[in-house]
């Protein structure tokens, strides 16, 4: 499944820069959004094949919201040591690790220091969805089902949910919702709480 | 942000597969056609990409940077996860990987 969603995304980019008329962009919303809603009924209708995920759910109770705080950490910190790598300041690097995956908002919200940051947090989340809709397929099949949701960040609960849900089972796929929300809300206040430390 | 209309599509899907309500004939193709609308998300995603110059060009001057954040990220969330895995699944087994395209 890597390979087909790389040869998806590669050639949609191509196509995007060499072939298909700027005046598009308008109306490609629509069709994410569109394509979007159909994958998450798909979803939906794995979740309730498996008829004892809600049970299961229900046994694992606030447990569940390890897994967010975990990403949340591992993404900051992953993002500092990354940082410290590149000699970028560890504030900054911390603070676009924040983004998890949801690029506009980290973008938005960091370019009000300065339009660099914002390219650099636009990038990197941008890079983040791209790899983790790569990586997801396979980190499912070697390392985890659960660890398969850390790739995705904030993007659990929308566009890469329907490849989670695709390598793995409905009871991870109801997890991964639940992860994408919980960092969802956490994106619009840890970017700026960073940045103040 | 439209969690709550993803959440109202998922409830639906699950309803509708929880009640058994598709048809023999289409539950057969379900996967290939899960498959197929899931590459084509991406190819319009990747297109996405692809029409935003500002995007591409500074991919050429930052790229590096973003995809070592992006990667450190991804790497060190993961490691976290499986710190936890076991102790969030108790009583359930992993997730299996299941149908490949």
């Amino acid at each position: 499944m890597t390979f087909s969603i790389l040869f998806a995304v590669v050639a949609g980019v191509l196509l995007g820069y060499t072939v298909i008329p700027p005046e598009v962009n308008r109306y490609i919303g629509y069709g994410i959004d569109f394509g979007l809603c159909l994958l998450l009924l798909f979803v939906g209708i794995d979740i309730g094949r498996q008829r004892d995920i809600f049970d299961k759910i229900k046994k694992m109770g606030l447990r569940v919201l390890l897994v967010p705080l975990m990403i949340a950490l591992g993404s900051i910190f992953g993002a500092m040591a990354g940082g410290y790598l590149l000699k970028v300041p560890l504030k900054e690097a911390g603070a676009v690790g924040a983004g998890f995956g949801w690029y506009s908002l980290s973008a938005i919200e960091l370019s009000k220091h300065s339009p660099q940051l914002g390219s650099l947090a636009f990038l990197t989340n941008v890079s983040r969805e791209i790899i983790a809709l790569i990586s997801i397929p396979l980190v499912a099949r070697y390392i985890g089902g659960l660890e398969s949701i850390a790739p995705a960040g904030a993007t659990a609960m929308d566009t890469t949910l329907p490849v989670i849900s695709k390598s793995t089972d409905g009871g991870i796929a109801v997890i991964s919702f639940i992860t994408g929300v919980a960092l969802s809300f956490m994106v619009p206040v840890l970017v700026p709480l960073i940045m103040r430390m | 942000m439209n969690i709550l209309l993803y959440l109202i599509i998922i409830i639906i899907g699950a309803i509708i597969g929880y009640r058994d309500l598709i048809k023999p004939g289409l539950k057969k193709h379900l996967g290939k056609l899960q498959s197929y609308s899931l590459l084509f998300l991406l190819l319009i995603m990747g297109i996405k990409i692809g029409l935003d110059r500002d995007t591409i060009k500074s991919f050429g001057l930052i790229g590096f940077q973003a995809v070592t954040l992006a990667v450190f990220s991804i790497i060190f969330s993961i490691a976290a996860v499986k710190l936890v895995s076991k102790h969030v699944l108790k009583e359930e087994k992993a997730g299996q990987t299941q149908n490949d395209i």
